[in-house]
């Protein structure tokens, strides 16, 4: 069966185009991510990443880090 | 660990539908939507990447099935008023067989999705249609004219008595129901202006 472990997801603060912008390369420098992107068009500007390696808290820490809220989705 | 569930994705499709065509696109939202199925929001972002994905392979998949009920047995070879009669019927019952999914597909047409998602299903269309009245053209069985107004004649009589039946009312405001008589009565005009 397949499993959905590697889709990681979190609410943010991120809710236009200029802040993804911004967080952009930070997430592209990271070879472990498959993909990501993030709903501006729905209120949790949900933070959406493909990745077998990535940990939540590891997200987590880069996007405080850039001055962004960041939690799991649950 | 999260798992793919098919029964809950149709049931959260169904859900996005009815949700949809009754708040539009504005006031649809994933919270709303994960409230309404019981579901979590992480859940509907297991399943799709956002909420235009969302929006979008449902419009999709529901465009596909009503091309489907359309063109499926629709010959363009046949002669043009055995061809037309198909289409008449396969439309007539998808729309009154399938309310709800007409609706959704109408809001679909006058919004900006539009772009995004009818060019795909509606190859197909163009395809078989164009090729069906080209070819009545050729055999001489109706004039020259713009597709507008070929569309115009041909099926907005239908949109028009369909639109009818959904509302309940006829265009002064009496009851209404469709029924086949009036929908072979009303096809039968149109043929007549049609026809050479």
């Amino acid at each position: 069966m397949t499993t959905f472990d590697h889709i990681l997801l979190f609410k943010t603060d991120l809710s236009s185009r200029s802040a993804v912008d911004l967080i952009r390369p930070v997430l592209d420098s990271l070879e472990h991510i498959e993909q990501w992107n993030v709903d501006l068009w729905d209120e949790d500007f949900v933070l959406r990443v493909v990745s077998y390696k990535a940990t939540h808290d590891e997200i987590i820490t880069l996007l405080n880090r850039a001055g962004h809220a960041c939690a799991e989705l649950k | 660990m999260r798992k793919r569930d098919p029964e809950k994705e149709e049931a959260v499709k169904t859900k996005a539908i009815d949700m949809l065509v009754n708040d539009g696109f504005e006031g649809f939202s994933m919270n709303k939507l994960a409230r309404a199925c019981g579901i979590s929001v992480a859940t509907l972002y297991i399943y799709y990447r956002d909420k235009d994905d969302l929006i979008l392979s449902i419009a999709a998949e529901k465009f596909r099935e009503m091309s489907e009920a359309v063109l499926g047995d629709f010959d363009p070879e046949a002669d043009f008023e055995t061809g037309m009669r198909k289409q008449w019927e396969n439309r007539y019952r998808f729309m009154t067989e399938r309310p709800v999914i007409t609706r959704l597909l109408e809001q679909f047409r006058s919004s900006s999705y539009q772009q995004r998602v009818i060019p795909d299903i509606s190859r197909a269309f163009k395809e078989k249609m164009g090729a069906f009245v080209k070819s009545a053209v050729k055999r001489g069985e109706i004039g020259q004219m713009s597709i507008e107004t070929f569309w115009c004649v041909a099926f907005a009589p239908l949109y028009a008595l369909l639109r009818f039946h959904e509302e309940g009312r006829n265009m002064a405001g009496q009851p209404f129901t469709v029924n086949e008589a009036i929908l072979w009565q009303t096809f039968t005009f149109v043929m007549k202006a049609l026809k050479l």
